[in-house]
């Protein structure tokens, strides 16, 4: 399912170095993230399910903002109350989802082709996200295995922040605002300067 | 820039919320008569007051919870917030 031939951001995402990036050492990278699995799991208001004692593939759901449970194979984000974003790095892998949620409790949604996803790694990754986003990114308040929902230029998108040495940030945007978003944030890098991989 | 606090999300920008009118407007019970002009006060028409006030926000660019915030209309103090089946702890 997650196995599009062309991603998101085919288009726009160009590879090469671009800004001010001459007689620097330590560029920002971004990237394209494709072929992920994202699904939305909801549990319904009627259920009786404790969400806190199911685990998928052995993580636990996250219980409040702004956590993530994750391992080598999925990342759970909480999105909401009783709402998770779980996203894989495997297609096959889906069945770890429907068999650990059933489906008289929970809603599962897949979003696969609907999110444009992009990497930024490096030390300006946060002075990036600064430039176009309301949330407070400062140290000690959003910090990696976090996650949070916020804009950016305007532009919902989820914000996963995978490790903080180098610092390296997973944003979700809505597909159809791939292109746009994705200029914003090419815009926003050049200042540091940064390679497309 | 005000703050708001979801109760879910923590302090978050103005600019992921949505405003979504007076939140003390109750729905006329399910069933029971009603005059037109209830029915039309419910449905059109608002206060306007200057000061303290309740409303209803939705945390539309985060957890898209809606909630309920106790403003000054006249400063943009937000005294507290709190979710839809809470009362205000002030």
């Amino acid at each position: 399912m997650s196995d599009t031939n062309i991603s998101a951001l085919q288009f726009d995402h160009k590879i090469g170095l671009f800004g001010d990036h001459e007689d620097k050492q330590d560029l920002l990278k971004i990237s394209e993230i494709k072929n992920l699995s994202i699904f939305q799991v909801a549990k319904f208001r009627k259920s009786d399910v404790q969400s806190n004692q199911i685990k998928i593939d052995g993580l636990s759901l996250p219980q409040e903002n702004p956590l993530i449970s994750a391992n080598e194979n999925i990342r759970i984000l909480w999105i909401g109350p009783e709402t998770w974003l779980c996203i894989l790095t495997n297609s096959n892998l889906k069945n770890l989802i429907s068999s650990a949620c059933n489906d008289n409790d929970f809603a599962i949604t897949d979003l696969s082709h609907s999110r444009a996803t992009v990497e930024i790694k490096g030390s300006h990754t946060l002075d990036v996200i600064k430039k176009g986003s309301p949330l407070n990114v400062n140290e000690n308040v959003f910090k990696e295995g976090n996650c949070a929902n916020t804009t950016y230029n305007g532009i919902n998108i989820l914000i996963d922040f995978i490790s903080n040495n180098p610092k390296t940030i997973r944003l979700y945007a809505l597909r159809s605002f791939g292109g746009s978003f994705y200029h914003s944030i090419t815009d926003a890098a050049l200042e540091f300067g940064y390679e497309g991989v | 820039m005000l703050e708001i606090k979801c109760p879910y999300c923590g302090k978050r920008s103005q600019n992921e919320f949505s405003y979504g009118g007076d939140g003390t407007i109750k729905r006329p019970a399910l069933g029971e008569e009603i005059s037109t002009k209830d029915w039309d006060d419910f449905v059109y028409f608002r206060d306007n007051p200057r000061g303290k006030h309740t409303e209803l926000w939705q945390h539309v660019s985060g957890c898209r919870q809606w909630f309920k915030a106790s403003r000054d209309t006249a400063t943009h103090e937000i005294f507290s917030t709190c979710k839809m089946n809470e009362d205000f702890n002030e």
